[in-house]
């Protein structure tokens, strides 16, 4: 067992920007620590740098120049005389060396041991664990297979796995490095895909191979562990419903999970994160069969966007227990606590993509927002009004979560949440969530990893909200009344005259 | 004052006028008494007196002049003013502007994939942009020989800013 260090934490250093930083600022400050912001240049004046007591320059924007330089972010740290760091998630939160960086240079990693991420951040190593632990893994290779193995090998492996199979990046993550592959005469194209894609986003093109389930569903348990051995599992969270194997909305509990499953995937990951004598947040993730058999997938090493869903149905901050965990302290929580779901979550990630023109990419200036509240709403916003959303970074704007006494109810109230949540500048995936919300095998609860892509298939391109027809009368009258000069200002966006133009226009 | 204006997909001919106190609008030749409220910051408040029906509105300039993106009690719609008579042909572009393939969003040009003198086919991929950590493929919108790329490799390019031009 690790030796405790009595070393406590007062100033913690946020390495991440966007929603995640605002969350662990918030964090930060009702556990009455010091919190320092890093930002990249175009973050200048962003809402988690506003938020932080100090905030320390990075330079460059792409996330290579700035999130992802461990030595500027050990500099920043040093500088701002922080004696922790935070890696919220995404960039540099798995990465072994930026855990064993901070420790070198006398700060607290929050987040579980270097060696624990080296561990369960390699999938085969991971699949390896949960093995030894008696825990079901979905049937594959054993071993990474190197980028520069000859393709009869890995020919040979996939046909005594079997068809349809999954090729994935060892390094992998967010759906990058991966394939389906249907039948042998298309592994060559998938294996080359695959390969590419991996050494370009992981710096590694070792790849390997797993049977893919018919249709499954994504099933993940919350962990907390102590650095005293103990470890305690969470309610599991459903994030079934991915686009292209990026989640878009989590729900907690699944409505497939009862009580006893629970318990025993509950249990079986406890046992592996155990087994390694993992601390602080961690998650692991399985996938359910049609017939109610779970297999181990993945360890996520970290804080995952989707937490709030389980923080609303057990109660606990998650955040604030991974400050305390980092300080040594011990797990007073039981499974009276974490196992037994009040109630139902859901969230809804608000991405600034166009859902109307195949989920394009829409960055810029946010000129009008206003978030929903009311009972039982939590919106975990990056962005202020009048905020840039950089085109260097993630497109996730906001997560918008709604808690009830029931699923059903949750459901209405994300619905309404959904209605109130005003943004203007860019386009979000707000209107996606509205039709998402109206689908019958959704509200049924028939969701499997496939289910999205296979509804989105099919719906030919109309348009995901259709307002009313008093709406587009209103939408007519104000556009006449603003662009005949009627308004109080003209709207301004600063790249064009657009104003002048278009009432000259309209005085024809 | 009549303006046609394209919402939703639809023109809508629109005329505003104000007897003493009261805002009388012509909706496609259908006359309503309007009670519309300027709030600022981009605000608005609309409320029909005959029905009660009232709009919480949000309007914004779009990507190109004279249209604005108008959120309607949180649903986006987009408006665009239709310039009257020979203007229309020359504002929307015509065949001529289908020749260029134009940034849909802010963002880094990965790849150029068509060089000038090259024949394309309608829906051909001839660059990928990069932004917020997805590749997008644009496409060319028809048949032609590219006559000219506007851009090169590793290039940051604006929403609107055209890449490349097809004959």
């Amino acid at each position: 067992m690790p030796e405790v260090q009595l070393r406590l934490v007062r100033k913690v250093l946020v390495a991440n920007r966007g929603e995640i930083a605002v969350r662990v600022i918030r964090a930060a400050r009702e556990s009455g620590l010091q919190s320092v912001a890093v930002f990249a240049d175009c973050d200048r004046g962003a809402r988690h740098m506003r938020m932080a007591d100090e905030a320390w320059p990075l330079g460059g924007n792409a996330p290579g120049e700035s999130y992802l330089r461990i030595d500027k972010i050990v500099d920043a740290a040093r500088a701002s005389g922080a004696d922790a760091v935070h890696p919220g998630y995404g960039f540099l939160a798995e990465n072994p060396e930026f855990a064993d960086a901070c420790e070198s240079a006398g700060l607290t990693f929050i987040g579980p041991s270097a060696t624990a991420i080296r561990r369960m951040g390699s999938k085969t190593a991971a699949r390896e664990v949960a093995v030894a632990c008696g825990v079901p893994v979905v049937p594959g290779t054993a071993a990474p297979i190197p980028a520069d193995a000859p393709e009869a090998d890995v020919l040979r492996e996939a046909d005594r796995i079997g068809y349809p199979l999954m090729l994935k990046a060892v390094a992998g993550g967010g759906g990058k490095g991966m394939r389906v592959v249907s039948r042998p005469e298309d592994l060559h194209g998938a294996l080359r895909a695959a390969r590419s894609e991996a050494q370009t986003a992981f710096g590694n093109g070792a790849v390997f191979v797993e049977r893919r389930l018919a249709r499954p569903r994504h099933i993940e348990i919350q962990l907390l562990g102590d650095r005293h051995g103990t470890v305690v599992p969470f309610v599991e969270r459903e994030c079934s419903v991915q686009r292209r194997h990026q989640k878009v909305l989590e729900e907690s509990p699944s409505p497939s999970v009862d009580p006893t499953l629970r318990a025993a995937i509950a249990e079986a990951a406890r046992k592996v994160a155990a087994s390694v004598g993992y601390s602080n947040a961690g998650t692991i993730e399985f996938l359910l069969d049609e017939d109610g058999r779970f297999y181990f997938l993945e360890m996520n090493t970290r804080l995952q966007v989707e937490h709030p869903i389980t923080e609303a149905v057990t109660g606990v901050d998650l955040v604030r227990w991974q400050f305390r965990l980092a300080d040594g302290e011990r797990l007073t929580l039981t499974t009276a606590d974490t196992l037994v779901p009040r109630g139902h979550a859901i969230e809804a990630r608000i991405y600034a993509e166009d859902p109307d023109t195949g989920f394009m990419p829409s960055p810029g200036r946010i000129l009008h927002l206003r978030p929903p509240s009311g009972p039982g709403v939590r919106d975990d916003g990056g962005y202020d009004a009048l905020g840039e959303v950089p085109i260097f970074y993630d497109s996730l704007v906001s997560k918008l979560i709604a808690w009830a006494e029931t699923r059903e109810q949750a459901v209405a109230r994300l619905r309404r949440a959904l209605a109130e949540y005003e943004i203007a500048g860019i386009r979000t995936t707000l209107p996606f969530f509205q039709w998402l919300l109206e689908d019958r095998h959704f509200l049924e609860g028939h969701v499997d990893t496939t289910f999205l892509d296979r509804t989105l298939a099919s719906r030919n391109g109309q348009p995901f909200a259709m307002p009313t027809a008093s709406a587009e009368d209103a939408a007519a009258i104000v556009a006449a009344l603003q662009l005949n000069g009627a308004g109080p200002q003209a709207p301004s966006r600063p790249v064009s005259a657009w104003t002048r133009g278009a009432r000259l226009e309209a005085l024809r | 004052m009549r303006v046609e204006i394209e919402v939703g997909g639809r023109v809508r001919v629109v005329a505003l006028e104000h007897r003493g106190k009261a805002l009388v609008v012509s909706l496609d030749g259908i006359e309503r008494v309007v009670e519309a409220a300027a709030l600022g910051g981009h605000r608005w408040s609309l409320r029909f007196p005959d029905s009660g029906a009232q709009h919480a509105v949000v309007v914004t300039p779009g990507q190109e002049p004279g249209s604005v993106d108008l959120l309607v009690d949180g649903l986006s719609i987009p408006a665009r003013l239709r310039p009257a008579g020979r203007e229309a042909a020359k504002a929307s572009g015509g065949p001529r502007g289908a020749g260029k393939v134009i940034a849909p969003m802010p963002g880094k040009v990965v790849k150029v994939l068509v060089t000038v003198g090259q024949q394309v086919t309608a829906r051909q991929g001839v660059a990928v942009i990069e932004a917020m950590k997805m590749e997008n493929e644009l496409r060319a919108g028809r048949d032609g020989t590219v006559r000219d790329v506007l851009v090169a490799e590793g290039a940051l390019v604006d929403a609107g800013a055209p890449l490349v031009v097809i004959e």
